[in-house]
């Protein structure tokens, strides 16, 4: 309890500080919106300034932004129309999590198998052939690989793959969340689950190649490191069966480094997702952030988004430490 | 680097073959413009021409000619890339050398802030800090890259001091009375450069990577200078349609690049390491 109490209490400093980073770096932002919105009348962008609090020092609006977020996920209003961005923001984030969730779970299933077999049969063509593939793998530009990916489904099978995360076709106005695939299969709704799968797919493997190849070259090395210790001479030599000394011993022990490595590929995916977004015309939060926040100049968007991304990141890394303490005991003990 | 490591590296095929792709593509940097067939710049009379015998691998939507541009984009890429984890070194050596060797509350300021920078995903990191350097450009470019590579860079030299601090040499210096400045300079640096050396080859693969991937978004240098991102960014476009081949050349340059140092890297720390090796 104690390890997981102050784990928790050291993030909120983190948070703090990352939050005072992102609200300096749009502090020092060459221009924004409101300039060109109130190009004509200075008078109007001084007195607008003024009744948005933008006059204020940089402590006091960094205060009344944090409160903001923390009470009401209030994350300011756009410099364009003056509306809120909060809840684009979250619909956004939805969308982003979406993809990042699956192709992080095509990465997990298909990493530790590839890495576990290669690991099994070290040395051999096979576990060469994994250890090549998975090292082209981290060398490809993932936009590159998406248009890669788009060019062989579509000319070469044939894949009717289209940019819209749904067919626009379909009724999908009274959906609760963003989610389109999960809450689909949740109210039973075939159609819309098909067209959303479908429109996924895509995107989703290209997300997930990084991944991928992180998490199986990290299960390989962490297994291989596992397979010479005593312990697994030992279940060996009781007569435990290969299967069981695999997958009970040895992974159970490997699996804090491949835990960790996915912990951190997760909430880098989030935020890197925005390559990917943009190739596939996904509507996602790292294409808002650079569209909107950038492209636009729409400061909100920009601070909003950078800092929702860094404490989903921050959170994750979180969890992936207190799971540790579920795993190993040692973790746990060596705090109390 | 010694004999053993020496000979280590070059029985090393993955690290020979990364090698030999790396220097490929320095030696095609360094004489760019004798192996250009056109100028990168210069709109020709043709647009999108399919591969022939004047235009190698054909034109871009621009008119300028690919295989140009793929061979003065394989000197910026380069360039780019080398700029940023030089400016990156130049940092984060330092600091990592006071944090490892120091320790105490210096240590800890220091790596406070290495875990502050590092709670950002790198990727949108490098976009937010290219945006708050205003026009973009290769300079922007290459800050924002160093910026990401900064935090990793200092935990690792800083592990590396760590590791040679506790050594008997270390100990040995210090009781004879050595002065602080000269084993820093004479005893840990030059057994750190190793380590050092690893994860300066396998960040210019990343420093490629980032720098290709901030261009493509638009925050690189502008459409008309010869450069993978932007060419690649051009070229999104006609992913569904009769141009498709335009797509393959600036990917498949970053790729063999990208692998190169990553081969090279991983033989390199091989041969200091053999542990790590399997």
């Amino acid at each position: 309890m104690t390890f997981a109490l102050r784990r928790l209490l050291l993030t909120i400093p983190l948070l703090l500080a990352v939050s005072l980073i992102v609200f300096a770096l749009s502090n020092s932002l060459p221009g924004d919106a409101a300039d060109l919105r109130f190009e004509k009348q200075p008078q109007v962008k001084e007195e607008w300034r003024e009744k948005r609090g933008l006059n204020d020092p940089f402590l006091v609006r960094w205060g009344v932004y944090l409160w903001g977020v923390c009470t009401s996920l209030d994350f300011g209003d756009s410099y364009l129309d003056d509306r809120p961005v909060g809840s684009d923001l979250m619909e956004k984030l939805q969308a982003t999590f979406e993809l990042t969730f699956f192709a992080l779970l095509i990465a997990m299933t298909c990493g530790l198998l590839a890495g576990i077999t290669s690991a099994i049969f070290p040395r051999t063509p096979l576990d060469y052939a994994v250890n090549v593939t998975a090292l082209v793998g981290i060398s490809m530009p993932v936009f590159w690989l998406g248009m890669m990916i788009i060019v062989v489904a579509v000319n070469f099978f044939g894949f009717a793959w289209s940019s819209n995360r749904v067919d626009p076709m379909l009724d999908t106005e009274h959906y609760a969340t963003n989610l389109y695939v999960l809450e689909s299969l949740l109210r039973g709704d075939w159609d819309v689950l098909r067209s959303a799968t479908r429109n996924l797919l895509l995107p989703c493997i290209a997300l997930a190649t990084i991944p991928l190849a992180v998490i199986t070259r990290m299960t390989r090395s962490a297994m291989l490191e596992e397979s010479g210790r005593d312990y697994i001479r030992t279940a060996q030599a009781k007569g435990a069966s290969g299967p069981r000394v695999v997958f009970r011993h040895a992974l159970r022990n490997a699996l804090i480094p491949i835990m960790t490595i996915t912990g951190v590929q997760f909430g880098a995916l989030m935020g890197g997702a925005v390559l990917t977004e943009t190739v596939f015309n996904w509507p996602g939060l790292g294409r808002f952030i650079v569209d909107r926040g950038i492209g636009s100049r729409d400061t909100p968007v920009l601070v909003g988004g950078i800092l929702l991304v860094a404490t989903v990141f921050i959170l994750t890394n979180l969890v992936v430490d207190l799971l540790y303490g579920v795993i190993d005991p040692r973790v746990r003990r060596a705090s109390e | 680097m010694n004999r053993r490591q020496w000979l280590v590296l070059r029985s090393n095929k993955t690290a020979l073959v990364g090698g030999g792709i790396v220097l490929c593509f320095a030696l095609v940097a360094i004489f760019a413009d004798l192996i250009a067939t056109h100028d990168p710049e210069l709109r020709q009379p043709d647009l999108l021409s399919p591969p022939n015998a004047e235009y190698v691998l054909g034109t871009d939507p621009n008119g300028f000619d690919v295989f140009s541009r793929l061979v003065y984009g394989t000197r910026s890429s380069l360039l780019t890339a080398l700029a940023a984890v030089g400016l990156a070194l130049l940092v984060g050596l330092p600091l990592g050398l006071v944090a490892g060797w120091r320790g105490g509350w210096v240590d800890s300021v220091i790596m406070r802030c290495v875990d502050v920078l590092l709670a950002f995903p790198a990727v949108l990191l490098a976009v937010a800090i290219a945006a708050a350097l205003g026009e973009p450009s290769l300079t922007t470019v290459v800050i924002a890259v160093a910026v990401v590579l900064v935090p990793p860079f200092i935990r690792q030299v800083r592990a590396a001091v760590l590791q040679v601090k506790s050594l008997d040499y270390v100990t040995a210096a210090r009781a004879l009375g050595v002065p602080p400045a000269r084993i820093v300079f004479r005893t840990v640096l030059p057994n750190c450069i190793a380590p050092i050396l690893v994860v300066a080859t396998l960040g210019i693969g990343i420093a490629i990577l980032d720098a290709a991937g901030l261009s493509f978004l638009g925050l690189g240098p502008p459409e008309t200078s010869p450069e993978w991102g932007v060419m690649l960014q051009k070229a999104m476009r006609y992913v569904q349609g009769e141009e498709q081949w335009i797509v393959l050349p600036p990917g498949i340059a970053i790729s063999l690049t990208v692998l190169g140092f990553n081969l090279f890297g991983d033989g390199l720390r091989d041969a200091y390491d053999p542990r790590q090796s399997r």
